[in-house]
């Protein structure tokens, strides 16, 4: 709420979201563009290898970051960025998320959010609201174990409402699951697949072992190359009968050889 | 008492054993200097006391001349001492030489013929500085106040660009050399003629070799061939020179291509020259999609990598972005595919040609900008030859050192030292002007080759380059601030480019010689500036010298770049870096190091379309980091001690040292220092933990 109209207002940068972090420019976050990236402070999940723990454990000691200077780099970089991505933590968790975000779009700001899925009902309403342009959501695993994925008791309806909202289209998305040897089974990864397998697109992600939540976890021996290639692969199998990829605002493209320089066509 | 009276033996340099003959001092004595026969018979007869009262019964060479040398001093002939000296090494120095690799140049593998390279540079070294240089010039490179670039390669100049037409036109017809080729009837023999007058051409050049627009002269040539011929072709020039490990010294040629996907604006309407050097009787703009199809061919390559999936370290690929690059079609597939190839291998040069100059580029960041005479050359491809003559760069925070915080002093200083590095320029130029002068019969037999009416080097047309390394240590001692802490100490930088800038202009027209600056690659200069300043400017110095002083990996930053450490986005590095770079005719770039990060083709694309757009920068590179394993032959992502393939600890790092990729292993110091602080733009949280990191 604004402090002085105390109502909504799209100009002041009032909100109660912790903001922990924030890298100004990212070639990695937002496949395809280049964008911004704002770290929410807290998490309901603990996921034994998750690599951001200060900002799940200790984000009370971090230092907040303003809004405004956000604001002021979206401003300054709006001809290079793409949009900005909101990651935590769990942004979700705060209820003020949506002033926050609309505060941001009120620049005209594209923006992507990360989430654990765990919030269907404000997930819903900030699409509702048009203040989101893509979700990523982190699947931990098959949803009958999920407390062995996310280190806590969660009510794993809301996980699959979620995911069953998402699936419905209504925005752009993608799935994801870091895939973490011991604690997940290969056969983990393919009946989550299986369970999402209409998705547009379910990204494998590789599991690091460094700063993990869980202390232990920083011992694991991240699967090789070719396991992780292979396991993709299965997985893309298993996701063959989804429909085909689209753009998600900025341009991705395949790479693809423009026609007229081949010479092979003719032969 | 006669000479033969002594009982000693000399084992001379021709490896033989002789009587001892006191005459034969006196001889070289006046042979050798300026001095009179009576001083020399006099020092002949000293030296000859003091080996008898010695008792040695055998005596080298080299140890009578020191003896004499030694003579000389006492009689306060310094000058005929100098004449009088010799040049080599102790034997200690040659013993671990030939153990141990060298860390000067990365490039430099290690093996007898990288030893042959090291003596015989050593020995060119220290020739250039008594007897090309004056002491003044000699001094002050050896104390460190500028850098004279490849004075092991003091015979020859420092680096070429060409293109393909030479040997297409004339075939492979080299001075002295066993058998004449004519003109390639096929691409494969072009492509050997290439490769080996490439080998040539690094045997009489310091540094790089640098090809223009070579998917463009390659493709009347490529008519009528297969897509998968034409990836063959790509697939030997590629190996061809990165395999070349047998040039000089044991070394890869260092090679640049420059690809263009558009026709470039000057060779359009030129006639193109086919097998056989004839003309084909069409214009190189009718062969736009032969290009393409090799440009394409070749980053096919490049995004494969070697056998073990390492990218490849030669031939650097040079894009040109220009204008009708984006007016051409297919340059958004071509940019998202060298994009990937970025994002994957990091081969990917962008050089932007804003406007409607035309440049190419070669060395490691050197490039020419082509003006108008040289767009008349452009008619003839064939003459397009350009070469700089020597690299010569100033150590700025030097500067900033001595000038103690008083403006007028600094830039009276840079003044100086930038007259300093034209002396050495002339001095260097008269030196190559004599070397020329001996013709097809001399040692630049090839450079003179006379094929067209002119030699082969165009020396009238040769730049020499001054170069600068520490702009931001030096605006940090000055200011107190480095260049990204505030607008004040950036305003401050471009000021001293400004004021050298315009030093090159007048110089330029007094001197009637090319004077231009260039950024540095300086990959042992930095870390050679910084030591010595810490020799000679502690404690100031142990403040400003970046990377870590226990270790003695210590640096400054590389010409005008900013601190590479500060967690600055890559947008406002190129940004920040870029008002620089029109100021630096010969060329800049400023690089992304991406560490072990993974970035989409898209995003890379696009971050590339809009750095030309939206900034002056003039080049731009991606630096991935690789460990590639010598047990399973396999190369993953980022740097790390163990193969995430097999497991194996015999792993070498690779990533981009300056302008090139290597081995890790091979860096010297100052550079493994830079490695540990770039900023690899990875997330930070909250300033706090921001400020511990630039700290």
């Amino acid at each position: 709420m604004c402090p002085t109209s105390m109502r909504f207002c799209m100009s002041c940068t009032a909100h109660n979201v912790p903001i922990r972090g924030f890298l100004e420019t990212s070639f990695i976050d937002w496949k395809g563009c280049l964008s911004s990236v704002l770290f929410t402070g807290g998490c309901n999940f603990r996921c034994p290898f998750c690599h951001n723990p200060e900002l799940v454990l200790h984000h009370s000691e971090m230092e907040e970051i303003p809004l405004e200077r956000v604001i002021f780099t979206l401003r300054k970089y709006k001809k290079w960025l793409h949009g900005i991505v909101i990651t935590g933590g769990e942004p979700t968790i705060h209820k003020d998320l949506f002033r926050m975000i609309g505060r941001i779009k009120s620049e005209g700001v594209k923006v992507k959010l990360d989430t654990n899925g765990s919030s269907p009902i404000l997930l819903k309403g900030l699409v509702a609201d048009g203040l989101i342009d893509y979700v990523a959501m982190d699947v931990k695993g098959p949803v009958d174990r999920y407390k062995r994925w996310c280190g806590v008791d969660i009510n794993t309806k809301k996980i699959e409402e979620s995911i069953r909202f998402i699936l419905e289209g209504t925005v752009e998305y993608e799935f994801r699951m870091t895939v973490v040897p011991f604690l997940h089974r290969e056969v983990d990864v393919y009946n989550t697949a299986e369970y999402i397998r209409h998705a547009k697109r379910f990204t494998i992600q590789e599991f690091r072992p460094h700063n993990t939540l869980d202390p232990s976890y920083a011992d694991i021996k991240p699967f090789s190359p070719d396991k992780i290639a292979k396991i993709r692969e299965n997985v893309e199998q298993i996701m063959a009968g989804r429909s085909e990829q689209t753009a998600v605002g900025c341009q991705q493209s395949a790479i693809k050889r423009p026609m007229h320089i081949s010479n092979d066509d003719k032969m | 008492m006669e000479t033969t009276d002594l009982n000693l033996f000399v084992r001379t340099s021709e490896e033989s054993i002789a009587d001892w003959d006191r005459s034969k001092i006196v001889d070289a004595l006046i042979r050798e200097t300026m001095i009179d026969r009576d001083t020399a018979n006099e020092v002949s007869k000293d030296a000859e006391q003091m080996i008898r009262k010695s008792g040695i019964k055998v005596i080298t060479a080299p140890l009578i001349r020191e003896l004499v040398n030694a003579k000389l001093i006492e009689k306060g002939l310094e000058n005929t001492r100098k004449m009088h000296t010799r040049l080599g090494m102790p034997l200690y120095d040659v013993d671990s030489l030939i153990l141990h690799p060298n860390k000067e140049n990365a490039n430099v593998p290690h093996g007898p013929e990288a030893t042959n390279l090291t003596l015989s540079e050593n020995i060119k070294k220290e020739y250039a500085l008594l007897s090309v240089f004056s002491q003044d010039v000699a001094d002050a490179h050896m104390n460190g106040d500028i850098h004279l670039h490849d004075l092991g390669f003091i015979d020859r100049p420092y680096c070429s660009g060409q293109s393909l037409e030479y040997i297409k036109k004339f075939g492979l017809d080299l001075p002295h050399s066993l058998s004449m080729a004519k003109p390639a009837k096929h691409p494969e023999v072009l492509l050997a003629h290439l490769v080996k007058f490439a080998a040539a051409l690094q045997s009489h050049f310091a540094g790089a070799i640098g090809w223009d627009a070579i998917n463009v002269f390659f493709a009347p040539y490529l008519e009528g061939m297969s897509d998968g011929d034409v990836k063959q072709l790509a697939q030997m020039l590629i190996f061809e020179f990165s395999q070349q490990a047998v040039a000089r010294g044991g070394q890869a040629i260092f090679t640049d291509i420059n690809v263009y996907w558009e026709i470039p604006q000057h060779f359009v309407s030129v006639p193109a020259i086919g097998p056989g050097g004839k003309f084909t009787g069409k214009t190189y703009g009718e062969y736009e999609k032969e290009a393409q199809r090799f440009a394409w061919a070749l980053f096919e390559v490049f995004k494969e990598g070697d056998g073990a999936g390492r990218p490849f370290f030669f031939p650097k690929p040079i894009v040109h972005i220009t204008e009708k690059f984006f007016r051409t079609d297919g340059h958004m597939d071509f940019l998202n595919f060298i994009s990937d190839v970025a994002a994957d291998k990091g081969n990917t040069y962008y050089v932007f040609d804003r406007g409607e100059t035309a440049k190419i580029s070669e060395c490691c960041r050197l490039s020419f900008k082509l003006d108008e005479k040289d767009l008349l050359d452009a008619r003839e491809p064939w003459r397009m030859r350009y070469c700089a003559l020597q690299n010569v760069s100033l150590n700025l925070p030097r500067l900033a050192y001595l000038a103690k915080n008083d403006d007028t002093q600094l830039f009276n200083l840079i003044t100086e030292r930038f007259i300093l590095a034209v002396k050495a320029h002339k001095e260097k130029r008269s030196f190559m002007e004599k070397l020329l002068s001996l013709g097809e019969d001399g040692p630049l037999a090839l450079l003179t080759m006379n094929r067209d009416g002119m030699p082969y080097l165009r020396f009238n047309l040769a730049s020499h380059l001054i170069g600068m390394v520490g702009l931001n240590e030096m605006v940090q001692i000055h200011t107190g601030e480095e260049m990204h802490e505030s607008k004040r100490a950036l305003k401050f930088g471009i000021k001293v480019i400004a004021h050298m800038n315009i030093l090159t202009d007048k110089i330029r027209r007094q001197e009637q010689m090319k004077i231009v600056l260039e950024q540095t690659p300086a990959e042992s200069t930095s870390y050679r500036f910084a030591r010595l300043d810490m020799r000679y400017f502690s404690p100031l110095s142990g403040r400003i010298v970046k990377g870590d002083i226990a270790s003695g990996e210590v640096y400054y930053t590389n010409s005008t770049h900013l601190n590479v450490k500060y967690a600055m986005n890559p947008i406002e590095r190129v940004t920040s870096e870029g008002i620089f770079h029109p100021l630096i005719e010969a060329g800049s770039i400023s690089h992304v190091w991406l560490g072990e990060s993974h970035p989409s083709h898209e995003a890379i694309a696009d971050f590339v379309i809009k750095t030309f757009k939206h900034t002056t920068n003039d080049q731009i590179a991606f630096s991935p980091e690789f460990t590639t394993c010598n047990k399973c032959h396999r190369t993953s992502r980022g740097l790390a001690d163990t193969c995430s393939y097999c497991g194996s600890p015999d792993v070498d790092g690779i990533t981009r040292i300056t302008g090139y990729f290597t081995k890790v292993s091979s860096w010297n110091k100052g550079k493994l220092g830079e490695l540990k602080d770039r900023y690899r733009n990875t997330e930070y949280f909250s300033e706090t933990k921001k400020k511990a990191v630039n700290e």
